[in-house]
């Protein structure tokens, strides 16, 4: 039997500030704990040393603004190459699955990144899905997000592909940052039910959670047959977390973890730093690597505290429905959608930085393509907090691309290159992993 | 004079050493079933012609703990675990002795579960009818608060007074539970016999008007004296290529990266030199694989060696790893590794014509006895040059916490193979060309051991932990617990004057005060604990250690 692979890098000299839940303090206990066990010494565990992602691994995904040395520290580099270290293990046979501890964390992090929001600057599960995608050839992917908060940021980034099923169970947005993730956003129009949310009410419980995944994600999964199933990994559902209030267990994270049976989990959100994460940590690391964890459980956990109501199990059962059959019926829609809208399909946001303060207004176009899901054009502009108002435009062609989508999406960024609206002009082209933007005051090109 | 003893598994050899010059050696077979003779045949062999006034200090390296666990033939211990929540039960699979306890301290050593008295009773009843007399009680995070062994101890001393224990704590200050299980349980059930050792050496010098310093060789290459060695029987196991290292490092002396191959009869020890300093095993020494708390060189051991037998079947060539007899050339009754050099590179090592026939017979009509001796060479430098990438790549890929360590990863550069053992001017030339590297083989490279561990000096580790919350410091070895007395301006430096003057203090009672002005601290942890907003105290973790290296008098080996 193939180890579970452990990759631990708690950046412990890397915070966003010294009393800011992403401080180095963060991971310490879990440390104490998981070395305290000796876990790591088991032969069912392989440790991993941590890697390094290139700037290219990150332009993949990510519009850095201005570039990507601006958008990110050393410690972000460290944490999303962990990420891809672990994919180039399980991707290689070393392992049957693997867990990055990883920290600073990243599910926050949209496709054009102008500065920290949610503690996040550069998203670790997209930079590896996309590495994945781009070294082994796989297609499908199925991303289940499993963190208090709304993934918002991995949600956008693969909001109008088809081939990645992004699910993500959270607090409430109406009750919880950053107030998305709700019931009708279900993807782009040629995208409609890649995106599935379930926004739980406050203090649902391990019963609530583990409903919703046997009777919601498991099926999902089942039916969408991803090539790897990745876990967004908070841990901040925990009753004790000093962010967010559910009521999720140490017990509950192993279960989920056992019956989810992800390919690969990176870790995102978590502040209990003290009470929950030791516990919730190596409760995912024994049901990884099949450990029996039912010695597993907080010094302060009392279950009879824990009982789901169950007026909250009928409105999880309702959503479920509903969410099923949008899965479902999603190519029905997605041919619907081609045949109603024009050419290209417009959006436009704002979108908040919390963290830095910035604000955000985008306007994307979706090329609406007979053939394949479309190429994004999205202008961008903010104004950093250095002063600087950023005004960037931004082409990003997906990997699925068709022939013709790829050559007007190309025809569109050296149009662009002249166009002096704009500070700084960006191609992304998955198709041919060529990463590469122009500085339009310098004249400047650069390619990643 | 210095007096060095190596104990190894076939020979056990001495050298007497002094000012820079190596005086006498000797080499006698290992009997293992007494290795007490064995060390005083050596003994005294090397006394004959020494003036006994003048030896100033005698350093044993003995394979008589190692031996002991190898074999399962220590006393029967019982171990008395208290995991409180976490793994499950049947993860530790240390001894067939195994009881558990109700109870649980955490990480910041709160004790969240209590015992609970019956159970204990009815354990320690249990233990006694099975006729066990001795036991060792580890908690999990019992080196952050050792309350509940110190319980289950008193408890047993009271009322069980026929029973030895011990306790985790008082082994380790390290985190890792299982391995300071595994450490306290063959601690316990090695000390009966190992001290009976000490006992007949004390004896035995008395008895010979040896009235000098007497040391033990450890795992990580620095001595400890004889008598504390009482209280740390498994601190010596692995002493015979930590001797072989200091023999190395003694012999070389140059800060370079490179790798020492201690080539015997049949097996080959391989370590590394990072700068010049031994790599130590990250997980500790590893005895009956398992990773105990034994601080130990990262030491390969490949069976292979001068003396490995050669065998030919359907035409396929294998190198064995067992030995038949000594090589051909030394009047031996078929090939080995050594006649294959032999022959191939004309070292004229006994007689090589001997070589030429035994490798002739063996090749037999399916190949040329060339064709034989290269095909054995090519096995040999293989194996070798394999095991020593993958011992370096081992190391490039040990995990990292901080992001400089990430950032400041080193790639490591081969510069020099440091020969030793009585193989390895056979080999290692031939090793060492192949893979584009110098070499180096002293003289006394046959002797390297026994020199090594004469001349190695006494080491020392000492790790702090401090809760400035709960006020509470743990100070490892002697598992030392305390209240700080002021904790609220309790800083870095505090902390590291706290370790130091732990160094000194047990430096002087192990008798090597000199040493601990040598001292440097290989760990500084700081962490703010942040509750809400607001600092509500500090954690530190400082190590502080005398490192390997020579005794002062030492000053090189002149040929």
């Amino acid at each position: 039997m193939k180890p579970t692979g452990i990759l631990f890098f708690p950046a412990f000299d890397w915070a966003i500030s010294p009393t800011h839940p992403e401080r180095e303090e963060r991971l310490l206990y879990t440390r104490d704990q998981i070395f305290e066990e000796g876990i790591m010494d088991l032969p069912q565990i392989k440790e991993y040393q941590p890697g390094l992602a290139t700037a290219r691994d990150i332009a993949r995904v990510h519009f850095c603004v201005p570039d990507v040395e601006a958008q990110i520290t050393e410690a972000h580099l460290v944490s999303a190459g962990s990420a891809l270290r672990i994919a180039d293990a399980y991707m290689q046979g070393e392992i049957k699955n693997g867990f990055a501890i990883i920290r600073p964390p990243g599910h926050h992090s949209m496709s054009v990144s102008h500065g920290n929001r949610g503690f996040c600057n550069i998203n670790n599960e997209a930079i590896m899905i996309e590495y994945v995608r781009q070294k082994y050839g796989i297609k499908k992917v199925a991303i289940v997000d499993t963190d208090v908060h709304h993934g918002d940021g991995t949600q956008e980034i693969y909001y109008n592909d088809p081939d990645v099923l992004f699910i993500s169970f959270h607090q409430d947005g109406r009750t919880l940052y950053p107030g998305s993730g709700h019931m009708e956003e279900l993807g782009g129009p040629l995208a409609y039910g890649t995106t599935i949310n379930l926004p739980l009410a406050p203090r649902t419980t391990d019963t609530g959670i583990l409903y919703a995944l046997e009777k919601l994600i498991m099926p999902l999964l089942e039916e969408f047959k991803p090539e790897l199933i990745v876990n967004s990994a908070g841990q901040d559902n925990h009753y004790s977390d000093p962010l967010a209030d559910m009521r999720f267990s140490a017990q509950g994270y192993a279960r989920l973890n056992e019956i989810l049976a992800p390919d690969i989990a990176v870790l995102e959100g978590g502040y209990s730093v003290q009470t929950a994460l030791p516990y919730v940590n190596m409760g995912l690391i024994m049901a990884m690597a099949g450990i029996d964890y039912s010695n597993l459980r907080e010094p302060d956990y009392v279950p009879e505290r824990m009982r789901e109501n169950p007026a909250n199990l009928e409105y999880i059962d309702k959503m479920v429905k509903q969410q099923l059959q949008v899965f479902r019926q999603r190519e029905e829609q997605i041919a619907r959608n081609r045949k109603t809208r024009e050419r290209f399909h417009h959006v436009h946001k704002q979108i908040f930085y919390d963290t830095d303060y910035i604000h955000e207004d985008q306007s994307i176009q979706l090329r609406l393509c007979p053939d394949c899901s479309g190429f994004r054009l999205i202008e961008s502009t903010a104004q950093h907090r250095n002063g600087y108002h950023y005004r960037v435009y931004c082409v990003s062609i997906p990997a699925n691309a068709c022939a013709s989508c790829q050559a007007e999406a190309r025809s569109c960024y050296t149009d662009m290159s002249k166009n002096d609206r704009y500070d700084l002009v960006y191609l992304q082209d998955r198709v041919n992993n060529d990463c590469r933007s122009i500085d339009i005051k310098k004249d400047v090109e650069m390619v990643l | 004079m210095l007096i060095g003893i190596d104990v190894g598994g076939t020979y056990t050899d001495g050298v007497v050493f002094n000012q820079s010059k190596v005086i006498a050696t000797t080499k006698v077979p290992t009997d293992d079933n007494d290795i007490k003779s064995t060390v005083l045949q050596v003994l005294d062999n090397l006394l004959l012609q020494q003036d006994k006034s003048d030896i100033s200090r005698i350093v044993l390296s003995t394979t008589v703990v190692t031996n002991l666990l190898a074999t399962g033939k220590g006393e029967r211990t019982a171990l008395l675990l208290i995991p409180g929540y976490g793994l499950p039960a049947d993860a530790y699979d240390i001894s067939d002795d195994t009881f558990f306890l109700k109870g649980g301290i955490d990480f910041r050593g709160r004790e969240i579960d209590q015992l609970k008295e019956n159970e204990l009773a009815g354990v320690c009843d249990n233990i006694v009818a099975a006729g066990i007399k001795r036991v060792a009680i580890v908690s999990k995070f019992g080196n952050r608060n050792d309350n509940l062994e110190k319980q289950v101890r008193d408890y047993i001393i009271k009322n069980y007074p026929q029973l030895s224990v011990i306790t985790g704590s008082q082994i380790s200050g390290k985190l890792n539970f299982p391995r300071r299980a595994t450490t306290a349980y063959y601690t316990a059930m090695t000390s009966k016999e190992w001290n009976h050792f000490v006992d007949e050496i004390d004896k035995a010098l008395a008895e010979r008007g040896l009235d000098c310093e007497v040391h033990i060789l450890k795992a990580d290459g620095g001595t400890l004296a004889l008598d504390i060695s009482r209280d740390m029987p498994c601190e010596t196991v692995f002493s015979g290529p930590a001797a072989s290292t200091m023999g190395a490092l003694a012999l070389a002396q140059e800060g370079m990266n490179a790798v020492v191959l201690d080539i015997g009869g049949t097996t080959t020890d391989i370590a590394l030199l990072i700068d010049g300093v031994p790599l130590y095993a990250s997980k500790g020494a590893s005895i009956n694989q398992r990773y105990t708390h034994v601080n130990a060189f990262a030491v390969r051991s490949i069976a292979l060696g001068g003396d490995s037998s050669i065998t030919v079947n359907a035409g396929q060539v294998e190198v064995e790893a067992y030995r038949r007899d000594v090589a051909a050339c030394f009047g031996g009754r078929s090939a080995t590794v050594t006649d294959a050099f032999n022959c191939k590179f004309n070292l004229n090592i006994g007689n090589p014509e001997l070589s030429a026939t035994a490798l002739e017979q063996l090749a037999g009509r399916a190949m040329s006895k060339e064709e034989l001796g290269a095909a054995v060479v090519a096995i040999v430098v293989n194996r070798l040059g394999d095991a020593i990438t993958s011992m370096f790549k081992e190391w490039e890929n040990e995990p990292a916490y901080k992001v400089w360590e990430v950032i400041n990863k080193r790639k490591f550069t081969l510069e020099q193979i440091i020969g030793i053992g009585a193989a390895s001017r056979t080999i290692i030339p031939e090793l060492a060309d192949t893979m584009q590297v110098n070499y180096f083989i002293h003289q006394y490279a046959d002797v390297a051991n026994a020199l090594g561990a004469a001349v190695a000096r006494p080491t020392l580790v000492v790790n702090l932990h401090v809760d400035t919350q709960t006020k509470i410091y743990t100070l490892d070895p002697g598992g030392v617990r305390g209240s700080l007395e002021n904790p609220r301006n309790f800083q870095l430096e505090d902390a590291r004057q706290m370790a130091r003057n732990h160094l000194q203090e047990v430096g002087k009672e192990r008798g090597m005060a000199s040493y601990t002005n040598e001292s440097s601290f290989f760990m500084e942890e700081q962490f703010n604990m942040i509750g809400g907003w607001d600092r509500t105290g500090k954690l530190f973790d400082v190590g502080i250690q005398v490192t390997p290296g020579f005794i002062e008098e030492f000053k090189g080996v002149k040929a």
